[in-house]
């Protein structure tokens, strides 16, 4: 393209047409995004360096720990499970963390005369640029070292290391492509704002899975998985290295084979994505003519609908349960809720350190559903707001809520004590826990319903992580502890009964505690809605005001 | 179609008040300060039963602050409002059964369908669930929305959410019809369906209030207006006296809030055909 004639008095060139590989440009491309990235803000860069200066520790120390095991009889196998969990690691990234790349996208790249075939191979190479490449770089060079003896085992290994990299990368980018429909559509968006979850239940199972590995033989465990991953790439390139130390060259072989035409496929995979994403319509077209259902029908809000009270309560319940389900936000805090109180008792007990009170972890999670409710409504609130009228639209607005995390408490809580009491074999105990687990959730149902009138807060919509909006954060923190606090002091009362049944050695009136605990939940609850209740009437517009800031 | 007998009886409460000319919204002084910025500056205002009346101004002239505040969705510093003769502050229940608000901004349930959503806010409202299936239906239908009732709404276009938003407000027969804005960024389509349905719920003997800064459609639509400008009202009344001896609605806007048109011969002259 000319330069050289600002003012376009000559004809214009002829159009470019791209002759050499765009190679360097999307590496340059890629480098210029990094460093733009960094420029935004100082917060934004203290971020990315401290990530950096903790990825690269950790590399480090693994690279140090992998070097360490050189010669050890399971170091074969646990660098092979790692090799196939970095992998399944890079094949979700996109589908959780989508903003994390901007070459990731290629219909960015959709107005540009490029073909599919050199495009795939600048595209591949520009991802080896970042932290995630030389992450997964140190822990296949550590894993060469750890398992290369020899000389035919050293390059081989520098082959595992490249195959093992290419491998990653082209599985995530094959990945995404593959589903950047979704990754760009509502639901997508929703899945990522799932991903905090998955990432701390992930994290369980790795403090799980550590506590097994840490102990004496603990690298045993790993054998028999890794005799199956062994033979799944890029795995099987790392495992071939260990092949050629003993010398058994056939399988190495076919190893490597088995991780090149996996390699071939991906990027085959890849292209045919990239061809069909660029060249077919995207998602709000094919939207615009989606097929409407016939006129008519009525929303009873099918089965549970007709199971539900009448009036208000029962709507209230009704829209409590589709948001649970439907919005990301809502649908995060019930399922964390809900899973973690289940895994902490069965996480404690497997440790060797349990207490079956540890099963008041899942009244205690639930219970904190209640806190900020109209926050979970976020700007629609004013519909909300403009129904209610009198201090018994409040109460019924606020016992609608509450039952429906009622109804959910019986049977989950009793779930909970009952798995807790078959994992640590303390059936004597469980009916006391019960009792004191229906009182907590009681007790917080109320502190909630009063919290969730005084001091309402944002929970904006669109990121995963951010679960207060700016400045608010202040008022979440007084909202949840002090909530907290004054919802173990509610649950005082029946605590107090069950210690003094321990103390007084009245061992057999403990299942007393129970009924007590049962009844004592739902009146406090009452108190706390019927407290709530002309809190909720009196703030209406200054809670709107609050909840409107996501 | 059964609109008449099946979703909008003219009410004779409503009949009787614009008979005899009383105010479907009063409003004496009106404050709301946001920090140092005065948002609505002393607002005395009374809008009469019956009539199509549209809130004009420019954009950040008060217009929504001031209709949140009439709605009961704002508190305000100082000052009363009067919906149908009840206070809003002080009798909010009986304000809340004879308003129906379509707030600026589309800010719905998102994650319900949109039958869903009429259903929900039916039953708050206290209808009994039959009807609430009965007017919803007619509503999806007469707004053209039936095809994507199962829709989520977050999935409506921009047309079709205030489409819905304005069934939802018009599901319990209110009195009076707040609208922030209900033409921005609705294709023709929408806006003339639209438009069919506030005009046929106006000449039944409602009230309609709504804010717009498009003067073209507001000299279109109403028959009384109010012209705001950086929270104060600068006129108000029948549109023909508003507009005075102004060739549009635009012009006398435009001489009210003292934004004469520039010149705009001298800059930008090498704009356009000639030498580049």
């Amino acid at each position: 393209m000319t330069v050289t004639d600002p003012l376009g008095t000559t004809a214009p060139a002829p159009p470019a047409t791209p002759t050499g590989s765009p190679t360097p440009v999307l590496v340059a491309l890629k480098l210029s995004l990094l460093r733009n990235g960094l420029r935004q803000s100082s917060g934004r860069r203290a971020a990315y360096v401290t990530s950096i200066v903790f990825t690269l520790l950790f590399a480090a120390l693994q690279l140090l720990g992998l070097i360490m095991l050189r010669g050890h009889d399971h170091a074969a196998a646990l660098v092979t499970v790692l090799t196939a969990l970095l992998a399944l690691g890079w094949a979700v990234a996109p589908l959780f963390f989508p903003g994390g790349d901007e070459t990731l996208d290629p219909t960015r790249l959709v107005m540009l005369p490029l073909r599919p075939r050199p495009l795939v191979g600048a595209l591949l190479v520009s991802s080896l640029v970042g932290i995630g490449p030389l992450f997964t770089l140190t822990l296949a060079a550590g894993s060469a070292v750890a398992l290369a003896h020899g000389a035919a085992a050293a390059v081989a290994g520098v082959a595992a290391v490249a195959l093992d990299l290419l491998v990653c990368v082209a599985l995530a980018r094959a990945v995404a492509t593959a589903n950047i429909r979704l990754l760009t559509s509502r639901k997508g968006r929703d899945l990522a704002l799932l991903s905090g979850l998955f990432v701390a239940i992930g994290l369980q199972f790795v403090n799980l899975g550590w506590q097994r590995l840490s102990g004496e033989n603990g690298l045993a465990v790993l054998e028999p998985a890794a005799d199956v991953l062994r033979w799944v790439p890029p795995a099987a390139a790392v495992d071939a290295v260990q092949g050629v130390s003993e010398g058994a060259y056939g399988a190495a072989a076919a190893q490597f084979a088995l991780t090149a035409v996996t390699l071939v496929l991906l990027l085959w995979w890849w292209q045919r994505g990239l061809t069909q994403l660029m060249t077919a319509p995207d998602a709000s077209t094919l939207q615009a003519d989606a097929p409407g259902r016939a006129s008519g029908g009525r929303d009873t809000g099918g089965p549970l609908g007709r199971l539900l009270p009448a009036g208000r309560t029962g709507v209230v319940l009704l829209q409590t349960f589709r948001y649970a389900v439907r919005n990301p936000k809502s649908k995060a805090s019930w399922v964390t809720s809900l899973a973690v109180g289940l895994l902490v008792p069965v996480v404690t007990s497997l440790q060797g350190a349990g207490s079956i009170y540890s099963a008041c972890w899942a009244p205690g999670l639930l219970g904190m559903v209640m806190f900020n409710q109209f926050g979970q409504d976020s700007s629609a609130f004013w519909m909300v707001s403009q129904t209610i009228s009198s201090r018994r639209d409040a109460y019924l607005e606020l016992k609608g809520r509450a039952m429906a995390i009622g109804l959910v408490a019986l049977p989950y809580v009793t779930l909970a004590v009952g798995i807790a009491a078959a994992v640590m074999n303390r059936w004597d105990a469980a009916a006391e826990t019960l009792g004191l687990g229906l009182a907590l959730v009681g007790a917080l149902v109320a502190a909630g319903a009063v919290a969730s009138a005084q001091f309402p807060y944002s929970i904006p919509q669109d990121s995963g992580y951010k679960n207060v909006a700016p400045g608010q954060a202040g008022l979440a923190w007084i909202s949840i502890f002090g909530g907290m606090i004054v919802g173990a002091a509610l649950t005082a009362p029946v605590l107090g009964m069950t210690i003094w049944l321990h103390l007084s050695g009245a061992h057999e009136l403990l299942w007393l505690v129970l009924p007590v605990g049962a009844v004592y939940g739902l009146l406090i609850a009452e108190a706390g809605l019927r407290l709530g209740a002309p809190r909720t009437l009196a703030r209406l517009p200054e809670i709107l005001a609050a909840v409107s800031k996501g | 179609m059964t609109w008449e007998d099946g979703v909008n009886p003219v009410p004779e409460e409503v009949t009787r008040q614009r008979q005899s000319g009383a105010a479907a919204v009063r409003v004496s002084g009106l404050w709301k300060r946001y920090g140092e910025q005065i948002a609505v500056h002393g607002i005395d205002l009374e809008l009469p039963a019956g009539q199509f009346i549209g809130l004009v101004g420019p954009n950040g002239a008060g217009k929504t602050t001031t209709l949140s505040m009439i709605t009961g969705l704002l508190r305000p510093d100082s000052g009363t409002v009067e919906v149908a003769g009840h206070d809003v502050w002080r009798d909010p229940a009986e304000v809340k059964a004879r308003i129906g608000v379509l707030p600026e901004g589309l800010r719905l349930f998102e994650r319900l369908s949109g039958r869903e959503l009429l259903a929900y806010t039916g039953r708050l409202r206290g209808l009994p669930g039959e009807e609430v299936d009965k007017r919803a239906t007619q509503l999806l239908d007469v707004l053209d929305l039936a095809g994507a009732q199962n829709k989520l709404v977050i999935d409506y276009s921009t047309g079709m959410r205030k489409k819905i938003g304005l069934a939802a407000a018009l599901l319990h027969n209110p009195e009076v019809l707040f609208l922030d804005e209900p033409f921005e960024g609705v294709d023709p389509v929408s806006a003339q369906t639209i438009r069919g349905v506030l005009e046929r719920y106006t000449r039944s003997g409602a009230t309609v209030v709504f804010s717009s800064h498009v003067m073209e459609l507001v000299e279109s639509l109403c028959d009384w207006v109010a012209v705001m400008a950086t929270g104060r009202i600068r006129a108000h009344g029948p549109l023909a006296e508003v507009r005075g001896d102004a060739p549009s609605l635009q012009n006398a806007f435009l001489e009210l809030v003292g934004a004469q048109q520039r010149g705009a011969g001298q800059d930008l002259d090498w704009l356009g055909g000639g030498a580049r």
